[in-house]
């Protein structure tokens, strides 16, 4: 809400300038956004102008429909300053006066309400006039808050709007058919071409003023064209009324039909304002000379407004805000602000009726935050809240989501954070036939469904930086994917260029599998969850290159190769070999066995280690291999890995020489030569049989 | 014949033109030095041609009676020589590197260590702030329904407020129950599944999730990604990161909510950071305060980052609006509360000085590697 500062000091004698002004009430709830010089220009009659003058541009809050107005604005002033306000009245001098009004039930037309609920007050009056231009100064003010001069009669009504908040319309008397105003619902198909020129199609949830025949204006939005004031307008119908914000926050949002008179009655306005309007109004065309009144107004009310009454007790605003305001000050606040408290004997509490410009004021507290906020929270003690118990634990997600965290630092990779929404082509290959989660109403085709998986992002961000000429990435996010079926919690990892070894020193190696297979065993120790791996074929991975990771019987991830194609579609080069992995965390931590981990005691009787070397077909799996050699040892087995894997010069075609290092113990002796002897026989003899393994 | 005083002259003469040649030879490259201290050898200790056997041969000439003085002048010359020399190799093979010694310029090969994301630092620090405060730390469903966004939060449909707010919707609602580890294992008050129609604006739909579930106290801040229909800019994206609070118990008032705001503030920025409370409005909070820290550039005098205000706004607060307490099923006549919902990014902007959000999405490398692991 744009105000000029001397416009402001027709209602308050304020001495402190503009920016000073614009500086206090910041801290008082009203926001200064900007200060700009006023244009230089006329001033009403009797009035000098003020060097310095400023268009202070405040920012409004939703709840604050009275300060949409330059006397709501003066009055936050005057509340701030301790000064008086002086509002426009009938015996105010000059430009302030307003009218006196007889209220008749029908003039020279007839007011119906049909639709009470949307439209309870209604007040019209009418004037002859001579339509011309309105006076520089009435000019200079309207120019200065944005508003463009178009008429005497036209200007009145935004005066009245800017000045008193209360939104004003004028119709052409003579294109009222039947000298009626009739306040109803839309009917079914019914249009009305309105000022701005454009015919706009009703619909019977939309409130018109219509006149005996058709739609003249929507209710609290916009005037219709037809019936506009022009230059050879005589008699005018002015219309000042209350308009229920729901209504005309949901026709005007319909319509895509945002006024000056909206903006203002979706927030709600003062039903006690439309008859302090008209007189305005009505007192301006006089002042104006644009005309002479008729002096009555019609004012048809179909529900009476009832001021609110709240009560507030002192304790109450002391207890709350957490800082004492004297009993004094509570009153001297509410009375500056227009409500009317009325303490009882003892001034420990009040009746407050609260002013119908005030509709957001509904409860105690909202009191207390006017009282709280005018004695200023500057003065608020910081304290601190007791503690009556301990916190119950925090959500487990987030010690999970911080070891697997450490995890993947731990091995080089860091952490991205990407958009959760991302384009439907990026989702598709994750998406595994169901139809990903899409936004109706996204940004742009970039953020248009919920990713199914987090690796999208990642694979976004590897892209990012190979186009940034970075060829060695390793990056990780933990955030939720979406499904129809729910949130879960994802970790995803890619990981291209070198695994080892970038270094003049020479050694570098490229990422292949086995890397990213050791990442997903490392994440499952970092959380306490044995993985597994089976095959597994998705089509965002390279065939023969991928791995299903199971936990316990259930599919908890892969891991692979990215598909060259879908690596190609997001923009990283062909030739890259980039390894992925996504786990659900939250699958893994439901198979995680209960219970904390305990320490197993260091051995005391030492090791036996064996290394063998076999030759076996090479479409063997290692896993069978170990399988074999496993259920074939006796239990003093306790560790079984392959350390060399060797086909070339020495091992005939179709065949691989494995070799696997055995490491023997028992937990109550030293084991001998001869039982280690009796066990590595044993398990030669299965792989033979078992495999047709060869020793070498 | 000659004399030993003529002799003893010579000596001297010898003597200073070793010690020349000396220094001659220290000043020699490293590299030159031995051939230096060779060439010192030969000249001076040669058996034949040496300086000092030139010095031996005028013995003969001396009446015998000097001879033994001149004999001992001559050896102590000769060892001052040999000790000298002999120092000076020494002290270079000290100097030599041995055969596998390494150059130590050369650059150390990088551990690979991940570096952690700005968001996520700032994200545990806060977590750790408010542990220490006593605060559970909770997440919650980032896809939500219309009710606890909105409607529980005294935001009913049509409220103009709604419009602080541009929300994303779901083309198609979604019937899934939201994850919730913490809820209770009976929760009177909460309301059934509802059909999920929009991404949350706001973590305060989080207020409401766990005041249905858990009766008063409640002490808890719970983080996660927001999302609003922004388009992107220097200070905004469509997905941000917030951090709610909220207490209620009996007789929490406005000042706790300051001083809790401080302890955090001091936390964050360093002791002694100000904060100032603004009058605002939220729906779901009355009273309501913007709050500002005092610039953590220029503390206070004046700066571009704090557009010469001395404050920085980071966070929304205020006492839970009564409403709110009713849509759960608490007594606002019984127990208050304070809420307040602080922007991630924007403290993570103030602390390491990044003029641009889009940066914490873009996960450049060469960004990411900036901060500790």
């Amino acid at each position: 809400m744009k105000v000029l500062y001397s416009w402001l000091r027709d209602f308050v004698d304020v001495t402190d300038g503009p920016a000073e002004i614009g500086r206090r009430l910041s801290l008082r709830g009203l926001a200064l956004e900007g200060i700009e010089p006023a244009p230089a220009g006329e001033e009403p009659p009797g009035r000098t102008p003020i060097d310095g003058d400023a268009v202070l541009d405040f920012d409004v809050t939703a709840n604050r429909p009275d300060c949409m107005s330059v006397v709501g604005i003066a009055r936050e002033i005057a509340t701030v300053y301790r000064l008086p306000l002086r509002l426009p009245a009938p015996d105010a001098p000059g430009h302030l006066r307003t009218g006196a009004l007889t209220p008749v039930d029908q003039a020279t037309f007839r007011v119906t309400l049909e639709a009470p609920a949307l439209c309870p007050r209604y007040v019209g009056a009418a004037a002859t006039v001579a339509v011309g231009p309105s006076p520089g100064w009435m000019q200079r003010r309207l120019t200065a808050l944005g508003v463009r001069p178009i008429s005497n009669i036209v200007d009145i009504t935004n005066y009245v709007l800017l000045e008193l908040g209360q939104p004003m319309h004028a119709f052409d008397h003579t294109r009222l058919a039947g000298n009626a105003i009739v306040v109803r619902a839309a009917r079914p198909g019914e249009t009305l071409t309105t000022l701005d020129g454009k015919s706009r199609a009703l619909t019977p949830s939309m409130l018109v003023i219509a006149d005996a025949a058709n739609a003249a204006a929507i209710g609290g939005v916009m005037g219709g064209l037809e019936s506009e004031v022009r230059p050879d307008t005589t008699r005018i119908v002015f219309e000042s009324a209350w308009f229920a914000p729901g209504s005309v926050r949901a026709t005007s949002k319909a319509l895509g039909l945002r006024s000056e008179a909206s903006m203002r009655f979706e927030r709600g306005l003062d039903q006690t304002g439309a008859g302090r309007g008209m007189a305005r109004a009505c007192a301006l065309v006089e002042f104006l000379g644009a005309g002479s009144v008729d002096g009555t107004m019609v004012d048809a009310v179909a529900r009476p407004f009832s001021p609110r009454v709240v009560p507030l007790t002192h304790a109450h605003v002391e207890g709350l805000l957490g800082m004492p305001v004297p009993v004094p000050e509570v009153e001297r606040i509410l009375d500056a602000l227009g409500f009317t408290a009325t303490a009882d004997a003892a001034r420990a509490s009040w009746q407050v009726r609260v002013p119908g410009w005030r509709p957001d004021i509904a409860r105690p507290e909202d009191l207390i935050e006017e009282v709280g906020r005018h004695h200023g929270f500057e003065h608020l003690p910081a304290t601190f809240p007791p503690v009556f118990q301990a916190p119950p634990p925090s959500d487990p997600r987030i010690a999970r989501d911080a070891a697997a965290r450490r995890g993947m630092l731990a091995l080089g990779f860091s952490e991205a954070i990407s958009f959760a929404f991302i384009d439907a082509a990026a989702a598709a290959p994750f998406s595994a036939g169901e139809p990903p989660i899409a936004l109706a109403n996204p940004l742009s085709e970039t953020f248009a469904v919920m990713r199914p998986s987090v690796l999208a992002g990642v694979i976004d961000a590897v892209s990012h930086n190979r186009r940034h000429g970075r060829r060695d990435v390793r990056l990780f996010e933990i955030a939720t994917a979406f499904a129809a079926r729910g949130e879960r919690r994802s970790l995803a990892a890619a990981w291209t260029g070198a695994a080892a070894g970038d270094h003049w020193s020479g050694g570098r190696r490229d990422v292949d599998f086995f890397d990213v297979k050791g990442v997903v065993e490392h994440v499952g120790t970092a959380l306490g969850v044995p993985l597994a791996f089976t095959l597994v074929e998705p089509d965002y991975l390279v065939a023969g290159r991928a791995a299903a990771v199971v936990a316990g019987t259930r599919q908890v991830g892969v891991c692979g190769l990215l598909a060259p194609a879908l690596a190609d579609a997001r923009g990283i080069p062909r030739a890259d070999d980039v390894y992925v992995l996504e786990l659900d965390l939250d699958a893994i931590t439901a198979t995680a066995p209960p219970g904390a981990t305990r320490v197993v005691p260091l051995p005391r009787f030492p090791a036996v280690v064996r290394d063998v070397s076999l030759l076996v077909d090479d479409t063997l799996s290692g896993a069978t291999v170990r399988d074999t050699i496993q259920r074939a040892a006796p239990a003093t087995l306790v560790s079984l890995r392959e350390f060399d894997r060797y086909q070339g010069r020495g091992v005939p075609a179709g065949k691989v020489s494995v070799s696997l290092r055995l490491t023997f113990r028992a937990d109550d002796r030293t084991l001998t030569d001869d039982e280690v002897g009796a066990a590595m026989t044993a398990v030669l003899a299965a792989t033979r049989s078992a495999l047709g393994a060869e020793q070498r | 014949m000659s004399s030993l005083d003529e002799l003893t002259a010579l000596i001297s003469s010898y003597q200073q033109a070793f010690t020349e040649a000396l220094a001659a030879a220290d000043g020699t490259p490293a590299s030159a030095r031995q051939a230096a201290i060779d060439a010192l050898k030969v000249a001076w200790t040669g058996r034949k041609s040496g300086k000092i056997a030139d010095l031996m041969a005028h013995l003969p000439s001396l009446p015998p009676a000097d001879r033994k003085a001149f004999g001992q002048q001559v050896n102590a010359l000769k060892t001052a020589v040999e000790t000298a020399l002999a120092d000076r190799e020494a002290r270079l093979a000290a100097s030599r590197r041995p055969a596998d010694a390494v150059d130590i310029t050369l650059p150390g090969r990088a551990p690979a260590i991940g570096h952690r994301h700005p968001l996520s630092l700032v994200r545990e620090e806060v977590q750790t702030i408010f542990t220490r405060l006593g605060y559970q730390v909770l997440e919650g469903p980032e896809i939500e329904d219309d009710y606890h966004n909105f409607e529980a939060l005294n935001m009913p449909e049509s409220h103009p407020a709604r419009d602080m707010q541009d929300t994303l919707y779901l083309a198609r609602a979604v019937q899934a129950a939201p994850v919730t580890p913490w809820a209770a294992a009976e929760a009177p008050r909460a309301r059934g599944p509802q059909p999920l129609t929009l991404l949350r604006t706001h973590t305060s739909a989080m207020q409401i999730r766990y005041m249905e579930q858990h009766d008063p106290p409640v002490r808890l801040v719970a983080i996660g990604p927001v999302y609003r229909r922004d388009n992107l800019d220097l200070t905004h994206t469509p997905m941000f990161h917030q951090c709610e609070g909220l207490v209620v118990g009996k007789g929490i008032t406005l000042a706790h909510l300051k001083g809790t705001l401080l302890a955090m503030a001091e936390a964050l920025f360093g002791a002694g950071t100000q904060v100032r409370f603004r009058p605002s409005f939220f729906p779901y909070t009355e009273p309501s305060a913007e709050v500002d820290v005092a610039c953590i550039r220029c503390k206070g005098t004046g700066c571009p980052v704090c557009k010469h205000t001395g404050w920085l706004e980071i966070l929304g607060s205020g006492m839970v609006h009564p409403a709110v307490f009713e849509a759960v099923g608490y007594d606002p006549s019984e127990v208050t509360g304070f809420a307040f919902g602080m922007g991630i990014e924007r403290v993570a902007m103030l602390k390491w000085d990044v003029g641009d959000i889009r940066l914490f999405y873009e996960n450049d490398l060469r960004f990411l590697e900036q901060f500790s692991v």
